[in-house]
């Protein structure tokens, strides 16, 4: 019997060939969209699963604000570095502890002897209980003693093949710079680490010790800042240990205020929220601090590529259930020789099931074929067959083989079952609308799918074209940002090659942006304000006029005691007109001289905070990280080679990094273009897949009204009036489609652009734009159908019946 | 093995009943060959579907081997079909995705027969029907006349008790419809199979044994046909 369906089926497929390829192609592209999207979900998963051992690893967070772009208070992975003595000594249930520098994304000068100089990222440095914690495999050397010495260094395997061509290093040197200023640090070499098959929230390419970290921080107004991870006792109750981990966290933090000024409750009484957890490191990579989750992230693709599914399962079953007339007689007669319901849904179960079978064999095709720029627009390293929760996806997929099957071809399958073998086989049995009205809602969801992605686009392209061209506030042409910290030596240097104008320093700038709050006192308000330190050409590298008063100037012998610029936010806050006024912070007396434009140092999802602007060093902070120099013409390729060569006379043991304000300015908008071209590639397939499917769903109609369509042309229509007639029947649904996407669509975008501090108002042309667009394609597909049976001979049809 | 008692059917529109059917009462035993006759919208096809259980007569009783026919079952309707009653269609109904073989074959397979048994019966009836050669075509790649053979075989294939044909020479020429008769009579005087007939042709009423006359839902005649 299985054998007897699958051949029908077969034959089935091959007869409705047309139908059967939109079908299956439809599907195809549905699943592969979501086979990626589940790669993606896996991958994200399986972040730190790659030892049983991790069960026990911990992150430590610590609740604060320090170096949060916004001054707001975060679960942050950088702590105070004494938390991993503390929590050492006082939670029982810890084993081990370990400090690793956070990763500052910084290329570090790697140098073999007799080799060139390699520029790495991911070096960071452990104290000695590192692989204590993190359960590493070592392919060479010791685990237990490889970071027991200072200046010893354990590297990845990669690293190690691509610095040496070889495992066998160990005890040899490598020779380090980690910042542009410092001395060369020779490092031994003590192990190889296999790289784990599942990606790390705390990746590496090299740990190295340098002994820095063993040392307990003595001075107490000293901050540093790690990140720190503990090794735990199997089963602990997280719960309980938390509560444990906040009251020593707590009872730690008043002892240090018995020797200060200021107390606990003047602490807690300024906003702060003091606290510190355990976090499983399994879930660190879904927690990151300031930004969302991925999986947070994912959630409006998730969405489109279901949706993207679905439609492919609407064509599906409109073609099917469209077709089911043609299938009626074989109902019929099989009911008659005593086939049961129950069979006939199997077989037609079967059918589907062989369709999407050749769907999710496409889609392994696809998958190949996408895979490798799926990765790279997304930065990622997924592979399919090779992937090693290969049997776990497989598994997956046969679930969704199954699901789509049964969600595709069940409603078709009961419609055909519960023929009447009595009705089908008088022989007049014909077009029975069985089935019109779930066809015809699905075809207005496809629609209302297509239309409202249609809308997103054009309000996502207005917003991107407001953010293009929006004032960021400073000029970002002809400025280049070198990462290393100001020096007056070098940057005099700098200035001195022709075709540099001016040459700054600033926190504040796109591309890499920090903050840091501080107390004012102005005239008796007590406020707390960014506050960044600058040089005196900062202003005028960026490009940045005076709203009111005047910049920091060299000719101004105050200007470098305490004198500050505020932003406009910043100087509204302060009562607005603000020039000449002094404000107190801590000890120490400002003079407010000037007033500037807000400006844009980070993404237009953050507004720009209220921000005060200083050249001293008065109050602490210094500016640092950005070399910002600005050309007198935008052809300033030569120029940034002469300066290259200043560069290397100061650090000739590391290369000069810089990139143009343009490209940061770029860079901060990917996030957002990316998600962008993902819409606009995912709506142009649901769209033409909702096409097709109302294609050959009109093909179909046409087909089945053939013989109305030749009476009505003998009775004397014309080829318009049944071209009209076939549109007609197709035309509402668009219309009504439109008429459900656009309150849909409103409230989608309006939530998108909600997510934008700098945002446009609700544009009304892309609802326009989507709703004509719609009706135009529609008409248009259905009418090619619609000609063919219009133009048909009548007499033809006529005589065939 | 049939007895109707006061068989009505009707259809309302709008409030008003259209009677099909009226007050059908009869009863046809086993090795019976019975055809039914009557003027174009008479009932005749009406009558035969609820014999064959595809309609529901909308007043009387139906016992179809001693078993009353309205208070049976989906389960008990499909293990009739499958052991007792054939079907006879005008306009053939053969299934057009499947050959001549599998056409033959469909019935035995809800039957569960066994693979061999299976094979040795459908040879022997396409041995008989002289389609050995066909037995790989589909349905569009035989003439009518052809088909009927193959549906009558299909109806076969499961040894019913009983062959229930609405105009089965309907669309034959007549040749082929004298063919056609003259295997329903071997069939029923041989094997002794029941047959019920729709039929137009009073020439075609002669192979039977019996004649049911309908006009109006009525039935107007019952004649019993002395062998020649
Ligand atoms: N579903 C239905 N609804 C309403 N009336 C019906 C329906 N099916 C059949 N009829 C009516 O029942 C009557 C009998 O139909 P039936 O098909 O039994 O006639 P018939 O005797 O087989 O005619 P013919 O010789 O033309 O095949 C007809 O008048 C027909 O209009
Ligand atoms: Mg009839």
């Amino acid at each position: 019997m299985f054998k007897l369906n699958l051949k029908i089926a077969w034959r089935n497929l091959w007869k409705n060939k047309f139908y059967a390829s939109i079908n299956i192609t439809g599907l195809a592209i549905g699943l592969t969209a979501f086979v990626l999207l589940l790669l993606y979900v896996n991958y994200e998963e399986s972040y730190d699963t790659w030892s049983p051992e991790l069960k026990n690893v911990y992150q430590v967070r610590e609740f604060h604000s320090y170096s949060a772009p916004d001054n707001k208070q975060y679960w942050q992975t950088s702590n105070e570095s004494r938390i991993a003595a503390l929590l050492n000594q006082n939670i029982p249930q810890i084993t081990a502890v370990t400090k690793v520098e956070n990763d500052w994304y910084q290329n570090y000068a790697l140098t073999v002897k007799d080799r060139k100089s390699v520029m790495i990222k991911g070096i960071r440095n452990a104290d000695s209980a590192f692989f204590k914690v993190m359960p590493y495999s070592f392919l060479k050397g010791n685990e237990a003693t490889a970071l027991s010495k200072p200046n010893s260094i354990v590297l990845k395997k990669d690293l190690a093949l691509k610095l040496f061509g070889t495992e066998d290093i160990i005890g040899k040197t490598i020779s380090i710079v980690r910042w542009e200023g410092d001395d060369i640090t020779d490092f031994t070499v003590t192990g190889i680490v296999t790289e784990p098959n599942t990606p790390q929230s705390v990746s590496f390419s090299g740990i190295i010790h340098t002994g820095e970290f063993d040392k307990h921080n003595q001075n107490p107004t000293m901050h540093k800042y790690v990140e720190i991870y503990a090794r735990l006792l199997r089963n602990a109750d997280l719960n309980q240990l938390n509560a444990n981990v906040q009251k020593v966290y707590i009872n730690n933090l008043k002892t240090t205020f018995t020797n200060s000024q200021s107390s606990y409750a003047d602490y807690l009484k300024s906003g702060n929220v003091p606290n510190c957890k355990l976090l499983p490191i399994d879930e660190a990579h879904q927690n990151p601090p300031f930004v969302a989750g991925w999986i947070k992230k994912i959630k409006p693709v998730s969405l489109i590529v279901t949706f993207l599914l679905l439609i492919s399962i609407i064509n599906f079953i409109n073609l099917a259930t469209a077709q089911s007339f043609q299938r009626a007689k074989e109902v019929g007669v099989k009911k008659v020789l005593g086939s049961s319901k129950g069979l006939l849904v199997r077989q037609f179960l079967m059918e589907t099931g062989l369709q999407s079978l050749f769907a999710l064999l496409i889609c392994g095709v696809l998958i190949e074929l996408f895979l490798p720029a799926f990765n790279q627009q997304l930065g990622l390293n997924i592979s399919f067959w090779s992937n090693h929760k290969l049997f776990f996806i497989l598994l997956q997929l046969f679930g969704l083989f199954l699901i789509i099957t049964l969600l595709a071809g069940f409603y078709p399958a009961k419609v055909l079952s519960n023929y009447k073998p009595a009705t089908v086989l008088k022989g007049t049995f014909s077009n029975s609308n069985k089935g019109l009205v779930l066809r015809n809602s699905l075809i207005v969801l496809q629609f209302v799918i297509s239309v409202t992605l249609i809308i997103a686009i054009g309000a996502m392209q207005t917003q991107v074209n407001f953010m293009n061209q929006k004032d960021l506030g400073f000029d970002k042409s002809r400025v280049i940002n070198i990462s290393a910290n100001y020096d007056e030596k070098i940057a005099n240097d700098i200035r001195k090659v022709s075709g540099v104008q001016y040459v700054g320093a600033t926190t504040q700038v796109i591309g890499n942006a920090f903050a840091y709050a501080d107390k004012i006192n102005f005239q008796g308000k007590k406020l707390n304000l960014n506050m960044v330190t600058v040089t005196m050409e900062a202003f005028p590298a960026l490009g940045i006029k005076p709203l009111q008063g005047r910049l920091f100037s060299p000719l101004y012998k105050q200007d470098t005691v305490n004198t500050v610029v505020l932003n406009e936010s910043a100087a509204k806050q302060l009562g607005g007109v603000v020039v000449g006024k002094q404000f107190r912070s801590y000890e120490n007396v400002f003079q407010i001289i000037g007033v500037i434009k807000d400006y844009h140092a980070e993404s237009f999802d953050k507004s720009i905070i209220p921000t005060i602007y200083k050249v001293t060093y008065l109050g602490g902070m210094s500016a640092n990280g950005n070399l910002l120099v600005r050309f007198n013409s935008s052809h300033y390729q030569a120029i940034i080679g002469k300066i290259e060569g200043v560069w290397k006379k100061y650090y000739p043991n590391y290369p000069m990094n810089y990139q143009s304000l343009n490209d940061a300015f770029i860079h901060s908008l990917e996030d957002n273009s990316r998600f962008m071209n993902m819409i606009v590639i995912f709506s142009v397939i649901s769209v033409s897949l909702s096409l097709s499917g109302l294609f050959a769903l009109s093909t179909f109609v046409a087909k089945r009204r053939t013989k109305e369509v030749a009476v009505r042309k003998v009775l004397g229509a014309s080829n318009m009036q049944i071209v009209n007639l076939l549109n007609k029947s197709f035309l509402h649904l668009v219309i009504a489609a439109n008429l459900i996407s656009w309150p849909i669509a409103y409230i989608l975008i309006k939530k998108w652009l909600d997510g934008f501090a700098y945002r446009i108002d609700m544009p009304v042309l892309p609802f326009i734009i989507a709703t004509i667009t719609s009706l135009i394609i529609a008409v248009l597909t259905v009418s090619i159908q619609a000609r063919k049976a219009a133009i048909a001979n009548p007499v033809k049809a006529l005589k065939y019946e | 093995m049939i007895e109707l008692k006061n068989i009505e059917k009707y259809y309302s529109s709008k409030g008003i009943k259209h009677y099909v059917l009226r007050h059908v009462t009869t009863t046809i035993k086993q090795g019976e060959f019975v055809s039914i006759m009557g003027p174009s919208g008479a009932g005749k096809s009406t009558l035969l579907n609820i014999l064959g259980m595809l309609e529901e007569p909308t007043y009387g009783t139906y016992e179809f081997m001693e078993e009353d026919v309205t208070r049976l079952n989906e389960r008990k309707r499909i293990e009739l079909y499958r052991n007792h009653i054939g079907f006879v269609f005008q306009a053939y109904h053969l299934i057009d995705e499947m050959t001549v073989y599998e056409n033959i074959e469909a019935p035995l397979l809800y039957k569960k027969v066994g693979g061999a048994e299976r094979a040795s019966r459908i040879a022997d009836l396409l041995d008989r029907f002289n389609m050995v050669a066909k037995k790989d075509l589909f349905p569009n790649q035989l003439s009518g006349g052809q088909q009927q053979l193959v549906g009558i075989a299909r109806a076969l294939a499961a040894q019913p008790s009983i062959i229930l044909a609405d105009e089965p020479t309907g669309n034959l020429q007549s040749a082929q419809a004298e063919e056609i008769m003259q295997l329903f009579q071997k069939l029923n005087k041989e094997d002794g199979i029941t047959i019920i007939q729709v039929t137009h042709s009073e020439k075609n009423a002669q192979y039977g044994s019996r004649i049911l006359n309908i006009a109006d839902g009525v039935v107007k005649d019952d004649i019993t046909l002395t062998a020649v």
